[in-house]
């Protein structure tokens, strides 16, 4: 029998290790296959969502067509295409390591612990968690959610939170959005906790907004950046680019217009303090 | 560039909790599954090779239905579908006491069933049908018949393909996660999202099912060994 699981644990090394070791630089990959691959979401309006005409849009997905792809191509000097797939809180860092994905572009918060297997590039939303539950219902922040059922998503940053913050929670972590706002719907949970622009985007979309409140004050800060593979300065330096640059040239802020302005698909304002951090972020040329 | 493996996120902080519990729900989970599994397979699977057309035809409904879906879809079923067909008294008496678990035995029981019934009426049917004329012509009913002797040969008959759709029934229970069950899969997932460790969570988790199915496996070829009827299945190895 050990000697058997040796044999085991011997494949399973071989099988992983020269995978990983093998790759090359991100910017050499994209210019020998023309693609950029990106993970992104099919259920976080407005971030990466599909929407009714079975389009695959979003916020995060815009910004990689208009933005990080222009950069790519001028560094590249030649067209590339953008490929999209669909990542998950779960998957989504596996998906880079694994080079399946070149770039996650969805609703990820950057974290420190996150910093020490991926990387990040600039902060480009700011939101926090807040709880969106049936109009009428108790809970009225991470306050009074003991021995309530809380759904959140599961491998975000809000359960993590919820679990020191809260631990007599209930906590039901569910893979996707879509099945933690159809418990919600249905009372097999009593809030559902995310990000409070995930909440608006999904109160936004369903069949009757007006039945749901979103309560609370932001009991995390969550900024979200897009993820790169971990030590690749030479492609985070020209994605960083492409993203200042939108921000320097207004581009960026036409595209949060478009998505979050008034005419968007969910209004919300970027406040003055945000703007002016955008800017910030951007160093000189 | 290069991924830095880190394996002491598995044994610092709460990881090594975490798989444990995630290891007994999932030990909860798939036995008790298998035996509403086995409870069904073994009547389903006995009432498909009866005479009477009627029960014949419920037990091939029952088969065809159930394992002719996926799993998944029956987790959500069990999960989100049923509930609402119940009074809101035990709607909410429900909803507080795990229906996630509960929905999950279902789900996983019930589809495992199908698949076991199968794995049983081959078995019956490969024993002659003389032993059933003889077993009645002796006096026996026909449920005496089954309970004293079909059954008893067939569940020796089915020990090897009944153990491959035991381990099927374990690994599968990974599906309850789409149903917020803190199963294996699950707590691997979760030591993922507090350390950013992904290849190493997951190899924990694959070394433990493989430690689990192998146990499984090696314990019930003794079984198979220890039950075998001498004349009737020799094994692929004999015993010294």
């Amino acid at each position: 029998m050990r000697r058997w699981m040796g044999f085991v644990m011997a494949l399973l090394v071989a099988g992983v290790t020269p995978a990983l070791a093998q790759q090359k630089s991100t910017l050499d990959k994209i210019g020998e296959t023309g693609t950029l691959t990106i993970g992104t979401r099919t259920g976080s309006p407005p971030f990466g969502y599909v929407n009714a005409k079975n389009e695959w849009v979003g916020f995060s997905i815009d910004l990689v067509d208009e933005l990080i792809k222009p950069a790519l191509e001028k560094k590249l000097g030649k067209p590339i295409k953008v490929e999209k797939k669909e990542s998950t809180p779960p998957t989504r860092i596996p998906l880079l390591s694994s080079g399946a994905v070149d770039l996650v572009a969805e609703t990820m918060t950057d974290t420190r612990t996150r910093r020490d297997s991926v990387d990040f590039t600039l902060t480009y939303f700011v939101t926090g968690a807040q709880f969106l539950v049936k109009k009428g219902s108790p809970i009225k922040g991470i306050k009074n959610i003991d021995g309530k059922r809380i759904a959140s998503q599961q491998g975000s940053t809000n359960a993590r939170i919820i679990r020191e913050r809260a631990p007599k929670a209930i906590l039901r972590e569910f893979p996707d959005q879509p099945a933690a706002f159809q418990a919600l719907a249905q009372g097999q949970v009593d809030a559902y906790t995310n990000d409070g622009i995930q909440l608006a985007g999904l109160k936004a979309k369903s069949p009757n907004p007006a039945q749901w409140d979103i309560v609370g004050d932001f009991y995390s800060y969550e900024p979200y950046g897009m993820a790169l593979r971990k030590g690749d300065a030479d492609f985070r330096n020209v994605v960083n680019a492409g993203l200042m640059e939108g921000i320097e040239s207004g581009k960026f802020f036409e595209i949060y217009e478009k998505w979050f302005g008034p005419k968007g698909e969910l209004p919300y304002p970027m406040s003055p303090q945000v703007r002016s951090f955008m800017l910030l972020q951007v160093v000189p040329k | 560039m290069r991924y830095q493996f880190n394996w002491s996120v598995l044994w610092t902080g709460e990881s090594g909790l975490w798989l444990l519990s995630g290891l007994i729900t999932t030990l909860e989970l798939s036995i008790v599954a298998w035996l509403l599994a086995a409870a069904l397979g073994v009547v389903s699977g006995a009432l498909r090779t009866v005479r009477f057309w009627p029960l014949r035809v419920a037990a091939t409904f029952y088969v065809e239905f159930f394992r002719n879906v996926p799993l998944l879809v029956w987790m959500f079923f069990w999960y989100f579908a049923i509930p609402p067909l119940l009074p809101q008294l035990v709607q909410d008496w429900l909803f507080a006491h795990g229906l996630e678990f509960w929905a999950a035995v279902c789900a996983l029981g019930v589809y495992s069933g199908a698949r076991f019934s199968e794995v049983l009426r081959s078995g019956i049917q490969s024993i002659p049908r003389t032993q059933l004329e003889a077993s009645v012509a002796s006096g026996l009913t026909t449920f005496q018949a089954y309970r004293y002797v079909i059954l008893p040969v067939a569940l020796r008959l089915i020990i090897p393909p009944g153990t491959n759709e035991s381990l099927n029934l374990l690994k599968n229970s990974s599906v309850a996660l789409t149903i917020s069950v803190a199963e294996l899969t699950f707590q691997t997932r979760q030591i993922e999202t507090y350390t950013a460790k992904a290849i190493e969570a997951l190899t924990a988790g694959t070394v433990i099912y493989l430690i689990l199915c192998v146990s499984i496996a090696t314990i019930m070829s003794w079984v198979e060994r220890r039950t075998a009827i001498p004349g009737l299945i020799v094994g692929g190895r004999q015993r010294r």
